[in-house]
């Protein structure tokens, strides 16, 4: 094991990371606003990822060329699902709450075999392809654009939220629902939003996978499952802090799999999750 | 309980043990057996989550154990599969007070989600444990003639179906005697306000792993239950996540922290799920999951208490 | 005297006519087909009926080929009887295949059952079909354990990972007398369910038993998200041979990360699965140049056997694509069993059985590279041969055995910067 293989763990693990990041981040802005988990959020990405790659197959857009439209698309969905599903269950109890959107995951997932079939898709030719070395690591090209492309994403999300008067108000409605209606924020308008918004970021994620990734009906499951940890990681309801979640998640994945041994990988991301919130129940970051 | 509420029962109990005497067709009575196991798997869950409140989603586990239990027991030529039950049991609860003691302390989805890091820890460590067979899984070696002791019965599944209904009216009846016990004041109190019941001086800890403890055992009964019913096991069949989800589907479909609805949830679901698969299913599709997931959706959307809250609510229409 | 004469003439009569009637043919034969038609490997599973729905019809038909029961329409053992397949969906799941053969066989009435790809659910099956007295062909799974565990109704017309393996290792001594290299280290990466484990474990056993040494073997989650650590193990194992056991998307991700990061072994040698996907080499391109994998069909051999090519078109116009190999294998599986049930002459179970044993079919009335298909007494086709392909300017050749060979083997692997 050298130095050399374990730097290549370390940027490729970043990379991920920030990848998963950005999924996490529209999981994290949901439950921060209304505390649920949605459990379609797997789905979501997949969509996403189909929706860029039929923009390829169709009309010859590059995800990339295609990514507004992937996180418009998605956003829309957002702004659906909680006008059709989440809006009657926002005061269900939890258990209520996780069948709905598990249901929902159930419903797109098999509803993508129905529509496109169980074979896998791939975008060939994309705009972005092959490698760059630095320093004797290899970087590919695709995921370093796709990166770059969670790290903007974050950024303008971070800069919604704190810097514009909607998403000051959202984060009042994240603070305490009742105080934020008083005040004269329309609370449903607000939550609709923060779905749509979740979509986008997951659409956004979803266009960057897909320059890179194999896209099928089930390709959601396991994306998702990382991003749960990334968000609890992180701490519920801190986007921002989603990013350290996931850029964790992502070191731990690939280091993790390097230096001991890459059948148990995934055992290092849920032990280190164990941990962190044993030792702080609330998270790295989280206002619980 | 009420003369109707009994008399009900009993016929519904009369029905359930005539009903391998009527119908002689293996099909349908793996459909009942399947959801008598699934309304025991989901009772057990519910003891935890909906009479306890803690939500577990990495319930999977405790099935795995019981059903590894009977497995290695059996493979290897160690004891009878009964014994492995037992055995499983006691595997389980153990497991349970060791995973609850660190991770009870958190609360809502932290938990939710801690327990299924848990599950998939152990999948993970199950698919790469050379002993158990790892990915490869486990085959249980058939023997003959069919016998009790071996737990194995090849010319009919009437045995396999009473086994299963009595593991059913086990889980009810611990479900029963907690309702009505001081245990279940415990559960509930630590459910609806934990530190309000704290203050008064409820034993929190104690009492969740105690309904830990409990769940944990009943689902490794299920567990060695399927290994002896499939003779095939492996971490994909008995560890998975969506196992441990469709345990919860099942209850939450029924009613959560009711004594029949974990019951009602099974037989209404897997029907279904029987029904979609071979009606719409084979196609190549996946129609019959569209069905599934519309469904769910739309029930959990319509009346979150589930199946047992449109009852009562028809019931105080009427 | 005449009347009684002319009555007893009467009554002889009836009584001839009466028994030698033709019994009544049943009108039709129905064999139960389980495939996974949902989730991970649905496209298999879709394949793979499709080649079924396309070896009924060849028998129902006439068709013009040398197969058995290709000629004529329908069973000629039986009067001419259709063959009809009921198709369900097992979704992967161990414990349905079990309930959906039950039902196959007491609701449907089937005759047989036939599937159903993943070990582990042709395994319950199997078990359903030893405990019921019923025949169960299976045309794909790979498990070697499936024949080692004595059912007398169990029959496979595939090689196992054992034949596979064997194969493999084979063609590597083979490959270093031929050209005079050395090869010191195997690499195993598999993926962690029956399939994976199963090759690895047997991988494992040939490696040792041929001397190489074992530099590293690696099991990873299907369906991963990143192979960025196990390709970086394997490069620090270094091993001059990789030989990977994984499915489709695996695949492809493993290869594209590879590519990344530079990992390039002197020879990959897969086994199947992932690799004999169509949409794999469609998708890859030159970045799977030089890969081998075993398949137990080889398209290519249509130049020698034209009978291959015939199948494919019949087969394009339903499955929409090349027939690959399970579908292939699938096929094949089936025209043997009709084949058997034809040569019982009845559907009764146990001369069906029977007729499964005597099973004699020559290779030339095969589409597999086969030397024929006849069970030993462990229901396992002994007349199984292995073939190795490689991918050369984006097709699959066959380079071993190398009698069978239509090109050279490539050795060792371009670089990744020399692929043009």
């Amino acid at each position: 094991m050298t130095l050399e293989l374990v730097l290549q763990g370390v940027v490729g693990g970043l990379l991920m990371g920030l990848v998963y990041a950005l999924i996490a981040a529209g999981l994290s802005l949901i439950f921060g606003l209304m505390e649920i988990v949605n459990f379609a959020h797997g789905e979501f990405l997949m969509l996403a990822m189909f929706a860029s790659f039929w923009a390829w197959a169709l009309w010859r857009l590059d995800p990339l060329v295609s990514l507004p439209l992937t996180a418009l698309l998605l956003g829309v969905l957002g702004w659906a699902t909680y006008h059709g599903v989440v809006r009657f269950i926002l005061d269900a109890p939890m258990l209520a709450q996780i069948f709905a959107t598990f249901g929902l995951a159930v419903f797109l997932r098999s509803g993508a075999q129905a529509l496109w079939g169980a074979d896998f898709h791939l975008v060939k030719d994309p705009l972005v392809q092959g490698r760059v070395t630095v320093a004797g690591v290899f970087i590919g090209l695709p995921q370093l654009v796709a990166s770059a492309g969670a790290l903007v994403a974050f950024g303008l999300l971070y800069w919604f939220i704190t810097r514009t008067e909607t998403g000051l108000a959202l984060q009042a409605t994240a603070q305490d629902r009742q105080a934020a209606s008083l005040m004269g924020i329309d609370t449903q308008w607000m939550f609709a939003l923060g779905w749509a918004i979740g979509g986008a970021c997951v659409g956004v994620a979803g266009g960057l996978l897909a320059t890179f990734f194999y896209v099928f009906p089930d390709v959601g499951a396991s994306f998702a499952l990382l991003a749960y940890v990334a968000v609890a990681l992180g701490g519920f309801g801190n986007v921002p802090a989603t990013l350290a979640g996931g850029v964790v998640v992502g070191l731990v994945e690939v280091l993790g799999g390097l230096l001991f041994d890459p059948s148990l990988k995934l055992i290092g991301v849920f032990a280190l999750y164990l941990l962190v919130v044993l030792w702080r129940p609330q998270g790295l970051f989280g206002r619980f | 309980m009420s003369r109707t509420r009994l008399a009900v029962g009993l016929v519904l109990l009369a029905a359930a043990v005539l009903f391998p005497a009527l119908v002689t067709l293996p099909y349908p009575r793996d459909v009942l057996i399947r959801i008598f196991l699934f309304a025991t798997l989901a009772q057990a869950w519910n003891i935890l989550a909906g009479y306890c409140g803690q939500i577990s989603l990495g319930h999977a586990i405790f099935f795995g154990t019981g059903a590894y239990a009977a497995g290695m027991f059996v493979a290897k030529d160690i004891a009878s599969p009964w014994v492995a039950m037992v055995v499983g049991a006691v595997i389980a609860v153990a497991l349970s007070q060791v995973i609850g003691a660190p991770v009870f302390r958190l609360r809502g989805h932290y938990f939710a989600i801690a327990t299924i890091a848990v599950g998939e820890i152990v999948h993970i460590l199950a698919v790469n444990w050379e002993l158990i067979g790892a990915a490869r899984g486990l085959y249980i070696p058939i023997k003959r003639p069919d016998s009790l002791v071996n737990f194995q019965f090849h010319q009919s599944k009437a045995v396999y179906y009473y086994i299963v209904l009595g593991l059913l009216l086990l889980g009810l009846g611990v479900t029963r005697l907690i309702e009505r016990s001081r245990l279940g004041y415990y559960f509930r109190a630590v459910r609806e306000e934990q530190d309000a019941a704290a203050s008064l001086g409820v034993a929190v800890a104690r009492t969740k792993r105690m309904a830990f403890a409990i769940s944990a055992a009943l689902t490794a009964m299920c567990g060695t239950f399927y290994a002896q019913y499939v003779l095939f096991i492996d971490p994909e069949s008995v560890l998975p996540l969506s196992l441990s989800i469709l345990i919860c589907l099942v209850a939450v479909l029924g009613g959560v922290g009711t004594l029949w609805g974990p019951l009602i949830g099974a037989a209404v679901l897997i029907p279904l799920g029987e029904a979609t698969r071979i009606y719409v299913g084979g196609t190549g599709k996946a129609l019959d999951l569209v069905i599934y997931g519309a469904l769910i959706m739309v029930v959990s959307v319509a009346q979150p208490a589930g199946l047992v809250g449109i009852a009562r609510r028809l019931r105080r229409a009427a | 005297m005449t009347r009684a004469w002319i009555s007893l003439l009467a009554i002889v009569a009836i009584a001839v006519a009466l028994v030698g009637a033709p019994v009544a043919q049943p009108k039709e034969v129905v064999v139960g087909v389980l495939y996974p038609m949902s989730g991970n490997a649905a496209q298999v599973g879709i394949d793979c009926v499709n080649a079924v729905k396309l070896a009924a019809d060849i028998v129902n038909a006439n068709h013009d080929l040398n197969m058995p029961l290709a000629k004529g329409e329908g069973l000629p053992g039986l009067g001419g009887a259709k063959i009809r397949v009921v198709v369900v969906d097992h979704q992967g799941k161990p414990d349905l295949g079990q309930a959906e053969a039950e039902r196959l066989l007491t609701q449907e009435k089937v005759h047989a059952l036939f599937g159903a790809y993943f070990s582990g659910v042709t395994q319950t099956i199997a078990q359903v079909a030893e405990r019921n007295g019923v025949p169960h062909l299976n045309a794909e799974s790979s498990s070697p354990a499936l024949t080692e565990r004595g059912l007398k109704w169990f029959f496979r017309t595939s090689p196992h990972d054992g034949h596979f393996s064997q194969a493999m290792f084979d063609f590597m001594r083979d490959l270093e007398k031929r050209r005079s290299v050395k090869i010191k280290s195997v690499a195993i990466m598999h993926e962690a369910t029956q399939f994976g484990s199963d090759s690895a474990k047997v991988q494992e056993e040939l490696a040792r038993k041929a001397g190489y040494e074992v530099a590293t073997k690696i099991t990873y989650r299907d369906k991963a998200t990143n192979l960025d650590a196990e390709v970086g193990k394997l490069k620090a194992a270094n091993a001059d041979v990789l030989l990977p056991s994984s499915y489709t998307n695996d695949a492809i991700l493993f290869v594209r990360t590879a590519k990344n990061l530079d990992y390039n072994p002197k020879l990959l040698i897969a086994q199947n699965a992932g690799w004999t996907d169509p949409t794999f080499l469609k998708e890859m391109g030159k970045d799977a140049e030089g890969h081998i994998t075993r398949a137990p069909f080889a398209l290519d051999m249509a130049a020698k056997k034209p009978m291959i090519s015939q199948v494919n078109e019949l087969f394009k116009k339903t499955g929409g694509r090349d027939i690959s190999d399970a579908p292939a294998r699938a096929f094949t599986g089936f025209i043997t069993l009709a084949d058997a049930i034809n040569r019982a002459q009845s559907t009764d179970p146990e001369a069906i059985r029977k007729a499964l044993v005597a099973t004699n079919i020559p290779a030339d009335q095969l589409i597999m590279p086969w030397t024929g298909v006849k069970f030993d007494e462990k229901g396992q086709n002994s007349g199984v041969r292995a073939i190795l392909q490689q991918a050369q300017n984006g097709k699959y050749v066959t380079i071993y055995p190398f009698e069978l060979a239509a090109a050279d083997a490539v050795y060792p692997l371009p670089a990744w910067k020399d692929r043009k």
